[in-house]
């Protein structure tokens, strides 16, 4: 459909806070609005906060494991045959996934407001593991939101949270998935808000949540530019990471925005098929709307109502999208694409069979993307791949695929 | 501004104060909502809201998330609330204001919308994910389309600071929505007890009338909110008490008859 957007919201010169073009926006209710300006006003003062720097950058180090490692994956490359390929191994990470650089962050934040509880939502259970872990750390109480069909395919994640000391609340409306439990995350947090900070899970939701997620993600980027330089001598010419609500991707993407000769690249879960409520396909197959505070890329019906998503991967299985990416959609800057249930799960015994590297599903996605462009591209050429998590939560959907075939439920 | 808001205000309140109901437009059915806004009107209801269902009411409880999927499995949309309004309109002038999430609305183009709306008959929108400060532009366009037929309400809560209220301080139309307490519309909670102070401290630094909403079930809160505020809205016990009706299985006749004592109830509310 070519049609010309009008982006009312934004229209007429009255640029609200926390844009990115015409997206975002905190369109929230109104009791929300004096916390969300708090948390923006405390997150700059923690900026300029030496000290808190530091902290932040020794927990990264000596808890979480960074930098992660930047490796090539050379027998992957050998048998698709083109680019070399290069693995960003957040996989390795404390937890297992991206998720704990921006929970860290979130805790200190919260510990620095003098915030009482941490609430938070999750999809594949790795943003609430990571919250319950840095929870545990601080000795702050932590509830983690989570939708029923994400309990029941991400279980062993929910007994982590568990021993981590979280309490876990089932979300049983709507899909009950992530889109519910962030609903129901919002809903706790406007009855609790003097108290409770709200831990954001991505580079999505009201201003500042894209920003400040993306700022505690970038270290992604800031070393794999580093790792880059220093083991290849120039730049990659292309990156790729999956898209939920986008944090693991505008993470490593942010620091090469300027590099107008590297590609990058978000993979969006592509389902089942193309039509309506067969995937998660947000900036391929959607259109600009407000959920969740902020305006940006939702898949929605043509009276507005959000609709239901489908994907084999929890953590991409969500309506939205980070608003920064509808920009560098609508600028051109990024391209994003989607990859189907079936590619990602192919791609996620590809990697076992050839590196002996599990990926989580949601990573499996550029992976898989990876495995598409890298035949096409030549020797001398180098393409990133944004390992955002490793598999273990996903083995019981793996092992249904391999049994099953591909008559998944 | 909308005359038949402005008269509302303008007038002694009949009964202790002013009243404000709320239900879902097509739960469960389009004539179900026109039948309840037309009784609502004719039993003493002071102004409209009438809500539009979205699958994701972030700002709702449990009793009116259930409502709007029910009118979303009654294939509701904002198309036919607009005409539910039109039809409404035809037998009745008590002033109507549509309560949505923004994306209902954008979907249908904002400038169209406005335009239907007015001419339908609504007198303006409450909009509970659309902060006062994010909004200038839309009102704005919304002023350029079609003047001043559609009033815009600020929703005021108990978390809002001094400069919060500055920014609805130069508001002159419609009235002002005090949120009762944090939280979602609905639940057994009790109003804390500071909420009268709280609606005092707003003062003279208001130009618009004040009304409470969110938890309002009970004369006893009517009674004491009343001694300072303009108005209180009823909106989840109404809607649950219709639920509960509906739930029944009556045969039209009785369930009409068994509406009655829900206009009843809810008129009773500001003796
Ligand atoms: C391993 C992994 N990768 C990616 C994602 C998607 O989130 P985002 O797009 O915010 O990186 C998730 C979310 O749960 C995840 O667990």
């Amino acid at each position: 459909m070519v049609k010309e957007k009008t982006h009312v919201l934004s229209d007429d010169g009255y640029e609200t806070s926390g844009h990115f073009g015409p997206y975002g926006g905190a369109y929230v209710p109104e009791t929300l609005v004096p916390a969300l300006r708090e948390l923006e006003a405390a997150y700059m003062e923690s900026c300029q906060d030496e000290s808190f720097q530091q902290e932040f950058k020794e927990l990264l180090q000596r808890y979480v494991g960074r930098p992660s490692l930047f490796y090539e994956a050379k027998r992957l490359a050998k048998q698709l045959g083109g680019a070399r390929i290069y693995l960003k191994r957040e996989d390795l990470n404390h937890t297992g996934a991206h998720k704990i650089n921006n929970t860290l962050g979130q805790v200190l934040l919260a510990k620095r407001m003098g915030k009482k509880r941490v609430i938070a939502e999750t999809g594949a259970g790795q943003h609430g593991v990571a919250t319950a872990t840095a929870c545990a750390l601080f000795a702050l109480p932590c509830v983690v939101y989570m939708g029923e069909e994400d309990v029941r395919r991400q279980n062993l994640n929910v007994l982590r949270m568990r021993l981590l000391g979280a309490e876990v609340r089932t979300v049983t409306h709507g899909s009950c998935t992530l889109k519910d439990a962030i609903n129901e995350a919002l809903r706790d947090w406007v009855t609790n808000v003097e108290e409770t900070f709200y831990c954001f899970g991505t580079a999505a939701g009201p201003h500042p949540y894209p920003t400040i997620v993306r700022d505690f993600q970038t270290v992604i980027g800031q070393e794999t530019r580093e790792q880059a330089l220093n083991e290849l001598g120039k730049l990659p010419d292309a990156i790729i990471a999956c898209i939920g609500g986008g944090s693991n991707a505008i993470g490593i993407f942010h620091p090469f925005i300027d590099d107008k000769e590297v590609r990058l690249i978000g993979v969006e879960a592509g389902g089942t098929g193309n039509k309506t409520g067969e995937n998660a396909a947000t900036l391929c197959l959607g259109e600009p709307g407000v959920l969740h505070g902020a305006y940006s890329y939702l898949l929605q019906d043509d009276d507005g109502q959000i609709v239901v998503t489908t994907s084999v991967s929890a953590g991409l299985d969500y309506p939205g999208v980070g608003p920064e990416h509808s920009n560098l959609k609508e600028t051109g800057r990024a391209d994003y694409v989607s990859i189907s249930d079936q590619e990602a799960l192919d791609a996620c015994t590809l990697l076992c069979q050839t590196e002996g590297i599990l990926p989580a599903l949601e990573s499996a996605h550029a992976v898989a993307y990876a495995a598409k462009l890298a035949p096409g591209l030549s020797k001398d050429q180098v393409i990133v791949v944004n390992l955002s998590g490793r598999g273990d939560k996903d083995v019981e959907t793996l092992a249904q695929y391999l049994e099953g075939g591909a008559n998944h439920e | 501004m909308s005359e038949r808001l402005k008269a509302v205000f303008k007038s002694e309140p009949i009964g202790v104060t002013r009243l404000v109901s709320y239900i879902m437009a097509g739960d469960p059915s389009v004539e179900a909502s026109l039948r309840r806004l037309k009784g609502l009107a004719d039993h003493g209801v002071d102004v409209l809201e009438l809500g539009v269902p979205f699958s994701d009411p972030m700002a709702d409880g449990v009793v009116i998330q259930a409502a709007a999927e029910r009118a979303l499995n009654a294939q509701m949309t904002v198309k036919k609330t607009l005409k539910l309004v039109q039809e409404f309109r035809r037998t009745h002038d008590t002033p109507l204001l549509l309560m949505s999430y923004l994306n209902p609305l954008l979907r249908y183009g904002w400038d169209q919308l406005v335009e239907d709306a007015s001419d339908a008959g609504v007198d303006g929108f409450i909009l509970p994910d659309l902060p006062w400060r994010e909004g200038q532009g839309l009102r704005l366009r919304t002023k350029k389309r079609v003047g001043n037929k559609l009033d815009f309400i600020p929703m005021i809560a108990q978390t809002s600071r001094e400069q919060d209220v500055q920014a609805v301080s130069q508001v002159t139309e419609g009235f002002a929505y005090v949120i009762s307490r944090n939280g979602i519309t609905g639940g057994e909670v009790e109003l804390p007890a500071s909420v009268n102070k709280f609606i005092e401290s707003l003062g003279n630094s208001l130009q618009i009338p004040r009304c409470v909403g969110f938890g309002i079930q009970k004369p006893e809160q009517v009674r004491a909110l009343a001694k300072v505020c303009d108005g209180v809205v009823v909106g989840s016990a109404l809607v649950k008490a219709f639920a509960k009706l509906d739930q029944k299985g009556l045969e039209e006749q009785d369930l009409i008859e068994q509406e009655k004592e829900v206009f009843s109830w809810l008129a009773s509310l500001k003796n």
